[in-house]
């Protein structure tokens, strides 16, 4: 299948993992406990779409608000919508990242990059320019790398005998979500 | 941008295939081969090509280095003479009317309003200064990454292209699916390929 193709079949894959990545940040209070690393932050920022259908039925929704009141958002995912997008902060080892991420295509769009002595030279030295064109692509790889973690979590869960089990509290977690909107 | 400094917007290509020369010799040799050429003082339409991340105007790589450990990093740069459709329009109807008053036609033939467009449209891309556009990447050589610091579709099309005109090789950009299949067995990327999507509600 050429990439065109995967691209329109399967995006419901990234769009599943930022929905799921919402659902067990909420679920712990905004930490992920990742099999090999341990506890790290994950926290939905302001920023979020969401999508359901394809083709001419697609329906997209933006909302924006403090991390505790998407509510168009939790709306959205009551009715059935999954993530397409979302702004996130990633934290651990004393680093912070804040990343806009992409569900159906896994884009990283406005990184922002925590501030390290060897990310601020000031480009007149060639060899501190080295070093902080290196210590750049270090974060960058930190925070790719710690989105595939998150990810390779949950394909593991997605593919096995577990899924059924998280299913169900997704779909309790919707609905509560959806519960506190209503009632507020 | 994003490379060098400020908020990073990306994405990831695997790249696929061996280098016939894997040295840093043959590696430049490449590059330069293919660096960008100003086309500043010629009428050229189009040019695109490798040069440095630290200097726009730095295609010789004398000034900068393209190593940083394990890393190639280089910029792609564009540039590209673009006429708007506004002022294009306005030029072939202002030229139309001066030709037919000229010949005293009551109306233009169809091939002559062809080749007047075609005349119009070329004098215009002539006179247009070049617009550049730069895309940084940084490519791992020992994992075979490359990432590339545009989200903006074209562009990634000019870096599929143009980087396997230098090298030889095909990059493949990670989306979700195929980085799931680099992170799985192959039992899982086997359940994978027959999922279906769930409903959360």
């Amino acid at each position: 299948m050429d990439l065109v193709d995967l691209i329109a079949e399967k995006r419901w894959l990234g769009q599943e993992f930022l929905t799921w990545l919402w659902f067990k940040s909420d679920e712990r209070g905004g930490t992920i406990a990742l099999p090999e690393r341990g506890d790290i932050s994950v926290t939905f920022e302001k920023h979020m779409s969401l999508e359901s259908g394809e083709g001419e039925s697609l329906e997209r929704i933006t909302c924006s608000g403090q991390q505790s009141e998407l509510r168009e958002a939790r709306t959205g995912l009551a009715m059935g919508k999954k993530l397409e997008s979302a702004r996130i902060s990633f934290g651990f080892n004393d680093y912070e990242f804040s990343v806009t991420l992409s569900g159906s295509l896994m884009e990283y769009r406005s990184a922002a990059l925590p501030k390290t002595e060897g990310t601020e030279v000031d480009g007149s030295n060639p060899e501190e320019v080295e070093g902080m064109v290196l210590e750049r692509i270090f974060l960058l790889e930190e925070l790719t790398k710690t989105v595939n973690e998150c990810f390779k979590m949950f394909l593991d869960l997605r593919l096995s005998d577990g899924w059924r089990d998280e299913v169900s509290q997704i779909r309790e977690w919707v609905e509560k979500n959806a519960e506190v909107v209503t009632f507020d | 941008m994003g490379l060098l400094k400020g908020s990073a917007s990306f994405v990831r290509f695997s790249v696929e295939g061996e280098l016939p020369d894997s040295s840093l010799e043959y590696l430049l040799d490449r590059i330069i081969t293919y660096s960008f050429e100003d086309i500043d003082d010629n009428y050229e339409e189009y040019s695109l090509g490798w040069v440095s991340v630290q200097n726009m105007f730095d295609s010789q790589f004398k000034n900068a280095s393209w190593v940083a450990g394990d890393y190639i990093t280089l910029s792609l740069r564009m540039d590209e003479r673009k006429v708007s459709s506004a002022i294009l329009k306005k030029c072939i109807i202002k030229e139309e009317e001066r030709v037919r008053l000229e010949k005293q036609l009551p109306k233009l033939s169809r091939s002559t309003r062809v080749e007047i467009k075609e005349r119009v449209r070329s004098e215009l891309v002539r006179k247009a200064i070049p617009i550049p556009a730069v895309y940084e990447l940084a490519w791992n050589l020992s994992e075979g990454v490359v990432i590339f610091f545009s989200t903006n579709k074209k562009a990634q099309a000019l870096l599929e292209d143009h980087f396997r005109e230098t090298f030889g090789l095909l990059v493949k950009q990670q989306i979700p699916y195929t980085t799931a299949e680099a992170l799985l067995d192959e039992a899982q990327i086997i359940k994978l390929e027959n999922a279906s999507p769930e409903l959360f509600v």
